[in-house]
C-alpha cells in the first residue's frame, strides 16, 4: 500500500499544483520542480532540441513580419526582369519566369506554410484529444466504434483522400486545413487513448470519484492534464507532417493557387523552367527541409526530456501503421 | 487462432464497406456530383435526360451504391464518363506499371536497410549509426518530390547522365533496359524513403532483443558476440522487422503519388491525380476500393504473420496492440 502511495503521490501533485509559469521563482521550499520545468530543464541541455527551436521561432518571425522584410510584391510580375540571376539587381535571389523577385515569394510563402501547420496540428490535438480520451476513458462499445472509425481512416492512403477532397469540392486554403486535420487526427486519437487505459486505473482518479467529481470533470481536469506531453510531442511533429502535406498537394496543382504563395507551389512552377533557372527549385524545398526538421528536432527533444527511454517501446506496430499511410511519397 | 481470424475476417469486411461507404458518399456529396461532369452545357434538357438515365444517375443515391456494389462483386468496375472505357482496362496496365516502381525500390531499400540497421545496433552512437541517423532525420523532414526535382535537373540536366523522365524512350517502348535506365531516379528517391525508416526500426527492433536477459545469459556463458548477434539475437529482431516489411505490402499497389508526378511514371498514384482533376468518379472509387482491399489485406496478412512467428504474441485481447 505504501507502494502504491509513493507512486502516485507525483501524479497527484501535477494535478493539484500543474503549470508552474516560467517566469515565476518557485517558492523556498523542498517540493520538487513543476513537470513543465522538469521538462524544460532538460530541452536546454539538448543542442538540436534548442536550435530547432531558435530557427522555428525566426520563421514564424518571418512569417508574421512578412510585409516589412520582404522587398517586392510577391506577385509583382515584371517581364522585363525575368530569370534574373541570383545578385542581380536588387533581387536577392534572382527572379522567376514572370519576374518575381524570388526571395520575396520565399518569405511570403513562409506564412501560409506556418499558418497550414499550426492550425491542422491544433485542429488535429483537439479532435484527436476528444476522441481519444472519451474512447479510453469510457471504454466499452464508444471504445469499439471510435476504433472501428480509426481503422476506416487507417485503411484509406490519407494522400489520395486529400487530393479526392481537395479535386471535387475545390482548391480553398480552409478545405485544405480541415481535409489535413481530418485524415490525421487518428495518431493522436489512439496515443490518447493509450494513456488514458493507463491513467484511468489511478488511485487519484478514485480518490476523484469518490468526493463526485464527474466524469467529464476526471477527464480534462486530471486525466487531460497528466496525458498533456506525449499529445505535445504528437503535436509538434503534426506541424512538420502539415506543412509537407501542404507542399505535395500543393505541387500537384491542389492545394494552393495563384495569386497566393506557398513553397509547393514555387516548386511545381519550377520544374517548368528547370532549363532556364535551375536554382529557382532549390530554396523552396531546402526551406521545407530546414523548417520540418526543426520542428522535428523539437518534438524528439520534448520527448527525450520527457523519459529518454520511452521512445521506441510501445506500441511500434501501431505507430508504423500510421507513420506509412502518412508516407508523402 | 481460427476463432481470431474469423473475427479479423469480418471485421476487415465491415471495415470495407465502411470504406466504400465513406468513398461513394464522398463523391456524391460533391457539388455538383458525378451529374454535372456528365451533361455538356449545350444540351437540351431531354438530352439531358436520357443522358442521365443511360448511365443510371437519375436513380436515387442508395439505389446507385447498390448497383455499383452488385456491379463490384461480379468484377464490372464500370466505365469511364469520357470515352466509356472499361475501368479495368485503364487500372490493370497502371497497376502492374506502379508495381515494377514500387517493388524494385522496395526489395532494394530493404537489401542495404536491415544489414545496415543491425550493424548499428551492435555499434549504437558509432559513426555508421549516427550517419543512419542523419539520413533518417533528413529523409523524414524533406519532400521527395523536392529530392527527385534535384536529381532530375543534376543528373538529367546538368550531367544528361540520366532520363528526365517517363518509363520509356520514345523508341524503345518495353526494352529492358530501358526501363532499368528510367527506374534509376525514381527508385532513389523512393529507397531514400524508406531507407529512413526501415534502417531505423531494425536497428530499434535489434536493440531491443540485445538487451534481453536471455542475450546476457547467452555472453555470461561465453559464447562467442558473433554467434549472439547472428543466432540468437537476430532470429528474434526479424519477427517484428518481416511483419512490418508485410505491413509495407499495399504501397506495392498503391503506388507514390508525388514520385510518379515528378518522373511522369504512368503508375496508380499519378493516375488517381489525374483522374481527380478530371472528375472521373468511376475510375476513383475504383482505385480507392482497390486500395483499401490491399492495406486491409495487408494488415491482415502481417497481424497473422507475426502470430505465426512469434507465439507469444497474443491477438485480439482487450486493451492490446490490435486495438
Amino acid at each position: 500500500m505504501s507502494d502504491m502511495n509513493a507512486m502516485s503521490a507525483p501524479n497527484v501533485q501535477q494535478s493539484v499544483e500543474p503549470q508552474v509559469p516560467e517566469n515565476t521563482p518557485l517558492p523556498p521550499s523542498d517540493k520538487p520542480p513543476g513537470p513543465w520545468k522538469t521538462v524544460w530543464t532538460k530541452f536546454r541541455k539538448n543542442g538540436f532540441a534548442m536550435s530547432g527551436l531558435v530557427v522555428l521561432f525566426l520563421f514564424i518571425l518571418v512569417a508574421v513580419f512578412a510585409n516589412w522584410i520582404a522587398p517586392y510584391k510577391p506577385d509583382r510580375i515584371d517581364l522585363m526582369i525575368a530569370n534574373l540571376a541570383p545578385g542581380t539587381g536588387n533581387h536577392l535571389l534572382g527572379t522567376d519566369e514572370v519576374g518575381r523577385d524570388i526571395f520575396s515569394r520565399l518569405v511570403y510563402s513562409s506564412r501560409i506554410s506556418m499558418f497550414i501547420g499550426f492550425s491542422v496540428a491544433a485542429i488535429t490535438v483537439i479532435i484527436g484529444s476528444i476522441i481519444g480520451a472519451v474512447s479510453g476513458y469510457f471504454g466499452g462499445w464508444v471504445d469499439t466504434i471510435f476504433m472501428r472509425i480509426v481503422d476506416v481512416m487507417n485503411s484509406i492512403p490519407t494522400l489520395f483522400l486529400n487530393i479526392l477532397v481537395m479535386a471535387i469540392f475545390g482548391t480553398k486554403i480552409s478545405y485544405m486545413i480541415m481535409i489535413l486535420a481530418f485524415t490525421s487526427w487518428t495518431g493522436v486519437a489512439r496515443l490518447v487513448r493509450g494513456n488514458f487505459l493507463q491513467l484511468r486505473e489511478m488511485q487519484y482518479v478514485e480518490a476523484a470519484k469518490a468526493i463526485g467529481v464527474s466524469s467529464w470533470g476526471i477527464i480534462f481536469r486530471h486525466l487531460m492534464r497528466n496525458a498533456s506531453f506525449p499529445i505535445i510531442v504528437n503535436a509538434t511533429l503534426m506541424v512538420g507532417g502539415a506543412i509537407l502535406s501542404e507542399s505535395g498537394l500543393s505541387y500537384l496543382g491542389l492545394g494552393i493557387q495563384a495569386p497566393a504563395t506557398s513553397w509547393g507551389l514555387m516548386l511545381s512552377n519550377s520544374q517548368e523552367f528547370m532549363l532556364t533557372n535551375p536554382m529557382q527549385a532549390v530554396y523552396p524545398g531546402l526551406c521545407i527541409l530546414i523548417v520540418v526538421l526543426a520542428v522535428n528536432f523539437i518534438g524528439d527533444g520534448i520527448r527525450d526530456a520527457l523519459d529518454p527511454r520511452q521512445k521506441n517501446s510501445r506500441g511500434r506496430l501501431a505507430k508504423w501503421r500510421k507513420s506509412f499511410s502518412k508516407s508523402g511519397i | 487462432m481460427t476463432e481470431y481470424l474469423i473475427r479479423r475476417i469480418l471485421q476487415s469486411i465491415l471495415v470495407l464497406f465502411l470504406i466504400s461507404l465513406v468513398t461513394f458518399g464522398l463523391i456524391h456529396a460533391a457539388p455538383g456530383g458525378p451529374t454535372q461532369m456528365m451533361i455538356s452545357p449545350g444540351m437540351s434538357p431531354a438530352a439531358a435526360k436520357v443522358q442521365m438515365h443511360n448511365l443510371g444517375l437519375d436513380k436515387s443515391i442508395p439505389e446507385q451504391y447498390w448497383i455499383w456494389i452488385k456491379n463490384l462483386l461480379t468484377g464490372d468496375l464500370g466505365k469511364t464518363f469520357k470515352n466509356n472505357i472499361p475501368v479495368g482496362d485503364i487500372l490493370w496496365p497502371t497497376m502492374k506499371n506502379t508495381f515494377v516502381l514500387m517493388s524494385f525500390s522496395w526489395v532494394i531499400s530493404m537489401i542495404i536497410a536491415i544489414p545496415w540497421g543491425i550493424y548499428n545496433s551492435t555499434k549504437p552512437y558509432g559513426i555508421s549509426d549516427q550517419t543512419a541517423n542523419f539520413v533518417s532525420y533528413v529523409g523524414f523532414a524533406m519532400p521527395a518530390f523536392w529530392f527527385g526535382i534535384i536529381l532530375q535537373q543534376v543528373f538529367s540536366l546538368e550531367l544528361n547522365w540520366l532520363p528526365l523522365s517517363d518509363m520509356y524512350a520514345m523508341d524503345k517502348q518495353g526494352n529492358f533496359i530501358d526501363l532499368l535506365y528510367h527506374l534509376i531516379l525514381p527508385c532513389t528517391v523512393l529507397i531514400l524513403a524508406n531507407l529512413a525508416a526501415y534502417s531505423k526500426y531494425s536497428r530499434s527492433s535489434m536493440l531491443e532483443v540485445l538487451e534481453q536477459d536471455y542475450i546476457r545469459t547467452a555472453r555470461a556463458k561465453g559464447v562467442p558476440e558473433r554467434k549472439v548477434i547472428f543466432r540468437h539475437a537476430l532470429r528474434n529482431a526479424l519477427i517484428p522487422i518481416i511483419t512490418v516489411l508485410g505491413m509495407e505490402l499495399p504501397t506495392l499497389v498503391v503506388g507514390a503519388t508525388l514520385t510518379e508526378s515528378v518522373f511522369n511514371w504512368p503508375g496508380m498514384g499519378r493516375l488517381f491525380v489525374d483522374m481527380a482533376r478530371a472528375r472521373e468518379y468511376s475510375v476513383l472509387m475504383a482505385i480507392a476500393l482497390v486500395t483499401a482491399v490491399v492495406v486491409v489485406l495487408g494488415n491482415l496478412i502481417a497481424d497473422i504473420l507475426y502470430k505465426l512467428v512469434d507465439p507469444r504474441v497474443q491477438l485480439g485481447r482487450k486493451g492490446g496492440k490490435s486495438a
